[in-house]
């Protein structure tokens, strides 16, 4: 549905994907774009990654059915595919762009501005658990405290599931109710089926293996059927080891349960929350056999996050931040140095306005410091204080050392 | 510390659940039966209930608006919500049936109009069963429609029976059993593991030492 934007409600915005794009280029990842159409077979083609009630379809002219860009890994892996069969070196991209989708709600958004990461690479606890720092790192950097990351494994589910006799519809309704941990219904549900003793136990206890690591290691191991499970328990213990090493244990926790709405995560999945905010801010996980649907083959981990989300969560736990640096308020006959101040100062990246003495209130915004220039003296405003200064050297080294006490 | 939020509807159920709430420790010493506050805070364990219509509650929760939300099985059955569904309290027990007429044939060869309060859960039951309806929301006095030859049949929570009864209809098939859920927002569950944890703990033994 239409939804009208408002205006004042982008500079939050914007310092967000700011402080993000920083961070991601800081791990070595460069900035890409996608097509803002893409080919509705595209979408059609991949299993189930996207629902296709979801998805704005545009018709052409010659006919051919479009879509509006539903997400960005599928055409990044495909363009990929088409250019090269198998990975020659590792790559690292990311991307900020909207993506749109249809919501089932009302009140919810058809575009969403979605930041991002792919990094293509072989499956190793070390780039995994890299993603997984920089995914922390980024919610550091926006000024979040009580960050969470929910780390999981799609094989465990299925590994658990791949030979039960069960329909592909059952396995849906299975994975809704251990979605919502629904304990109580999970037992009743398997009852209904042929399924031995030991599975079922197996599978009514993945709610229960949330929590610290070890404690949750320690637990799951009884459930580890198969070879392939307690590779996975192993694997996501290494992930963790290494995250630790990060300094990062504070914020992790396991969820053997998460299981993504994205059918093509096939290895390591994992989401983050912040405090006071009730949905995922990101979420991601490795999808190795993507590729595969292009006839390629890519491994690659990547997630994304919301910057709508993100900046509706940080307006909840943040202090507004100023967003102009220094005014300048000159007598009418100071209007050259003012002018000269200010691109100097423009130059070194403050954001700067600058008014005559008679006008000083015709803007209402805070700024950090305030300059005023009178024909006798000019001085710096800051924090109660006032210093003169003679000559835009003595400003730049008085801006630097205060800025410097902060 | 922060408050944990918690959501339910007033009413017997509520009633029931704050019974649950005081064995578990939980104490709301604003509230009382004839009071209109829509919140009420235990200062002590830094709880603060809220208020809201029963529709509302798996909503609350799953904006984050309320940690957690007590509410019954039909209403989740009815508007499914991204939440955690941790516990069965076992309170405001009764089914969720079709009911109507004695005698009423359900069978797949012709449409069957269906009133209900729950639209959504009724399609379900029905579709898995390859029975076609046509359905009709309606939100309350749902025995009427029948009557008023406004349906074939309703779906329903049925307690007792005796509304039924006096309006001359019969259960013809039970749905499922209903009861009241302890649901959970995801977020809430990693940031406040601990605390959440705690409170279903505490519940889960007033729970036994109930049963």
């Amino acid at each position: 549905m239409y939804e009208e934007m408002l205006l004042n409600d982008y500079e939050n915005d914007e310092q967000i994907i700011e402080t993000i794009s920083k961070r991601f280029t800081t791990y070595g990842y460069k900035r890409i774009k996608t097509s803002a159409f893409e080919h509705y077979d595209l979408y059609s083609k991949v299993k189930s990654a996207i629902n296709q009630n979801e998805m704005i379809k545009v018709i052409d002219s010659t006919g051919e059915v479009l879509v509006l860009r539903p997400d960005v890994t599928i055409p990044v892996t495909q363009q990929l595919a088409q250019r090269t069969g198998k990975l020659s070196s590792e790559l690292r991209y990311y991307y900020v762009q909207e993506v749109f989708r249809q919501p089932f709600e009302r009140s919810e958004k058809i575009a969403s501005t979605q930041a991002g990461i792919e990094y293509f690479c072989e499956s190793s606890p070390e780039a995994d658990a890299e993603v997984i720092a920089l995914a922390c790192h980024t919610m550091k950097d926006l000024g979040f405290n009580d960050i969470k990351i929910e780390i999981g494994h799609a094989a465990f589910f299925n590994e658990l599931v791949q030979d039960l006799p069960i329909t592909s519809q059952q396995v849906g309704q299975l994975k809704t109710l251990i979605q919502a941990k629904n304990i109580v219904e999970i037992g009743p549900f398997l009852e209904n089926f042929q399924i031995a003793n030991e599975v079922k136990q197996a599978i009514e206890q993945i709610p229960f293996l949330y929590g610290n690591p070890s404690d949750v290691y320690d637990r799951a191991n009884g459930n580890a059927l198969t070879k392939k499970m307690q590779d996975t328990l192993d694997y996501i213990m290494d992930v963790y080891r290494i995250l630790k090493m990060y300094g990062l244990e504070q914020y992790i926790v396991i969820d053997l349960g998460l299981i993504n709405h994205m059918d093509y995560y096939s290895d390591v999945i994992f989401q983050g929350y912040v405090g006071r905010f009730g949905k995922p801010v990101l979420m991601g996980g490795r999808y190795d056999q993507l590729g595969n649907e292009f006839g390629a083959t890519l491994p690659a981990i990547g997630f994304a996050c919301e910057i709508e989300s993100l900046a509706k969560a940080s307006e909840k736990s943040k202090r507004p931040s100023t967003t102009i640096d220094v005014k300048i308020v000159y007598e009418d006959v100071q209007v050259g140095q003012a002018i000269q101040i200010a691109n100097e100062l423009r130059g070194r990246d403050y954001r700067v306005l600058s008014f005559p003495k008679r006008k000083e209130q015709s803007d209402y915004q805070q700024s950090d410091y305030v300059i005023q220039l009178t024909e006798t003296d000019s001085s710096l405003h800051y924090n109660e204080e006032l210093i003169s200064f003679s000559s835009m050297k003595e400003l730049l080294d008085l801006l630097a050392s205060v800025k410097g006490a902060l | 510390m922060d408050y944990i939020t918690v959501a339910m509807a007033k009413g017997r159920t509520a009633d029931r659940a704050l019974v649950l709430l005081e064995k578990a420790g939980i104490h709301f010493s604003e509230f009382h039966d004839e009071s209109r506050k829509l919140v009420v805070f235990d200062d002590e364990n830094s709880i603060k209930l809220i208020f809201v219509k029963a529709v509302d509650v798996p909503t609350y929760v799953e904006k984050g608006a309320a940690d957690i939300g007590i509410i019954g099985k039909d209403t989740i059955l009815e508007d499914p919500r991204d939440v955690y569904e941790l516990l069965d309290l076992g309170i405001g027990k009764c089914k969720l049936a079709v009911a109507g007429f004695p005698g009423t044939q359900i069978t797949g060869s012709q449409f069957l109009t269906v009133a209900s309060k729950y639209p959504n859960a009724a399609k379900d039951y029905f579709d898995k069963k390859g029975i076609r309806t046509e359905l009709i929301k309606l939100n309350g006095s749902i025995e009427l429609a029948p009557l008023i030859g406004m349906s074939d049949v309703i779906v329903d929570i049925v307690e007792t029976g005796s509304t039924l009864k006096e309006n001359g209809l019969v259960v013809l098939e039970t749905i499922r059993d209903i009861s009241a859920r302890l649901i959970v927002n995801k977020a809430s569950y990693a940031t406040k593991t601990a605390r959440i944890q705690q409170f279903i703990a505490d519940l889960k033994v007033a729970l036994e030492v109930h049963s």
